[in-house]
């Protein structure tokens, strides 16, 4: 088993990412700050690591987003996203 | 994070005899290996695999695969534990105590801490006092075979008296500093030094 | 769609697929529906206060009222051989959901489509093929699938019965490791060939879903894309290393 077989998809942390935006944020698109490419969220590639998340840009491999949920928080680093972008609806109702 | 106790879930894990003296706090016996991922596993030729120690030492040094293997060889049995609460009692791992590799580099004085950086952009931070005196290694064989990529082969750091994050797979280079300088995980809101006998898992636990 | 809180499931039926595979039907307070290949978070909680968490495609059809799911029991699995081995009618755990809008599929959206299963890969597309026939949607629809043998096809049947409604769904089956005695249908793994012969051209500009384990669901992108098809109407979910989230 290598890391072709742990590789998953936006979709896979659509709960976690609903739980810090309020979104479904699979359906919203984000830009890579490396390539430039649009994609929407659900179409990351997702490494599920026990400790957090990370998705990458389907095109150049690029991190676009790190997530880590621990002890009553959550931190994230968009760093690789230039751009992030809600639709109103996708936004979750109460 | 309390929840509804469903009726007939145990999960997977098994806690033998005498074993919870030996789990630090929140932690449970995995009998397995998980493999965590955070990104690709980088494909490391041998040919090309250098292992560097440098930053404030007298002596920077850079060994290849055949002259790491020719270093004094030794052997860690014991326990690692994970931050995500899994615990690998009794297992060993091989290769070359970091003790020997910063012998031959000679820290400066005002050497503190060390930054492990890897194949595929991981890093992660330690003091140095914490991969001295016999408690790191870097190693390549784990239960007598050859450490699998999935678990950071050709060779990753071992340090296993802090939760299992700064025994960085895939290692490429350790980096001396006076200074402090968070890596991967730290920076992402875990703890700077994890220490799992005082369950520092998060910033400010 | 729908609140992200935690609410208590609780067992209704529990029904066996084939002999590794079972679908549980649940009752969830105050479920508003959900679309079809949407998903639910699951969490166990042991007395011990041991926690796991996984999530399961849905596999009934947007009525509405129950949440169906179809789990396969993995050898070494944690929480499947729970879901499709130890749960009863009157068990309870709970449940978070629906989520996930990106691989979801209703009538308007149009086609063709193609779907692309591997083992319980197939649950997430079973909803849109529910969904397909009780909306009465004529879009034109194939779903390829492959399971290891004719006892693993879940919803075999009813599968069968879809395709004879003369609706304009075909499904093409592709047995991996044994087939019975006179099987005529493809007997290997899909590959770029059985994807040209069973799908639709590039020029039809299909939308495809591919669901599965990892490896296929790559393997079957990376083919549809060398074979012409848009990478944009092509979309994934995959489940990890065992074919099962």
């Amino acid at each position: 088993m290598d890391e072709a077989d742990l590789r998953l998809d936006g979709n896979h942390v659509a709960g976690l990412l609903a739980e810090v935006f309020q979104f479904d944020m699979t359906v919203e698109w984000s830009g890579c700050a490396a390539c430039g490419a649009r994609n929407q969220l659900g179409a990351l590639q997702v490494y599920a690591h026990g400790m957090g998340a990370v998705m990458c840009c389907p095109g150049c491999g690029q991190t676009q987003l790190r997530v880590a949920r621990g002890g009553g928080r959550w931190w994230l680093d968009l760093r690789g996203m230039a751009w992030l972008q809600l639709d109103e609806g996708a936004r979750l109702p109460d | 994070m309390a929840g509804y106790v469903s009726r007939g879930f145990r999960g997977r894990r098994r806690a033998g005899d005498g074993e919870a003296g030996r789990l630090p706090p929140g932690q449970y016996a995995e009998p397995g290996f998980p493999v965590l991922t955070a990104g690709p596993t980088p494909r490391v030729d041998l040919a090309t695999w250098r292992l560097r120690v440098d930053g404030l030492v007298a002596t920077p040094r850079e060994w290849t695969w055949e002259e790491v293997q020719a270093l004094p060889r030794s052997t860690f049995e014991g326990d690692i534990h994970c931050v995500t609460r899994w615990s690998k009692l009794g297992t060993s791992f091989a290769g070359v105590s970091v003790d020997v590799l910063l012998d031959q580099a000679e820290p400066l004085p005002q050497a503190t801490h060390v930054v492990a950086s890897c194949h595929g952009g991981y890093t992660t931070n330690l003091p140095l006092e914490d991969v001295r005196g016999g408690k790191a290694w870097v190693v390549w064989e784990h239960e007598g075979q050859p450490l699998p990529p999935e678990h950071g082969g050709p060779a990753r750091l071992l340090v296993p008296h802090l939760y299992f994050w700064k025994s960085a797979k895939w290692l490429m280079a350790l980096r001396l500093l006076d200074h402090d300088r968070p890596g991967f995980w730290e920076g992402l809101g875990y703890h700077n030094r994890g220490d799992p006998w005082r369950e520092e898992r998060y910033w400010g636990d | 769609m729908g609140r992200l809180s935690w609410r208590l499931a609780r067992v209704a039926e529990v029904r066996p697929e084939t002999s590794r595979v079972a679908s549980l039907a649940l009752e969830v307070p105050g479920w508003v529906g959900h679309l079809a290949g949407q998903h639910v978070d699951l969490r166990l909680t042991a007395e011990d206060g041991y926690q796991a968490e996984r999530s399961y495609s849905i596999a009934s059809a947007p009525d509405g009222r129950r949440v169906e799911l179809t789990v396969e029991r993995l050898d070494d699995g944690e929480v499947s051989p729970y879901l499709a081995g130890e749960v009863r009618e009157g068990d309870q755990f709970e449940l978070r959901g629906p989520i996930g809008g990106y691989f979801v599929w209703e009538p308007g959206i149009g086609g063709p489509l193609l779907l692309v299963a591997g083992g319980s890969g197939v649950v997430p597309l079973m909803a849109m093929l529910r969904h397909r026939a009780a909306s009465g949607s004529q879009v034109p629809t194939r779903l390829l699938y492959s399971s290891r043998t004719l006892e693993d096809v879940i919803f075999r049947e009813e599968l069968e019965r879809l395709a004879a409604a003369g609706d304009r769904l075909t499904v093409t089956h592709t047995l991996t490791r044994a087939q019975p005695p006179g099987w005529r249908g493809y007997a290997r793994r899909v590959d770029a060939v059985m994807l040209e012969e069973v799908g639709w051209r590039p020029e039809e500009r299909p939308l495809a879903y591919v669901c599965g384990p990892t490896r296929l669901v790559e393997a079957v992108a990376g083919d549809l894309v060398a074979l012409g098809h848009d990478p944009a109407r092509v979309r994934t979910e995959r489940f990890g290393p065992t074919g099962v989230q």
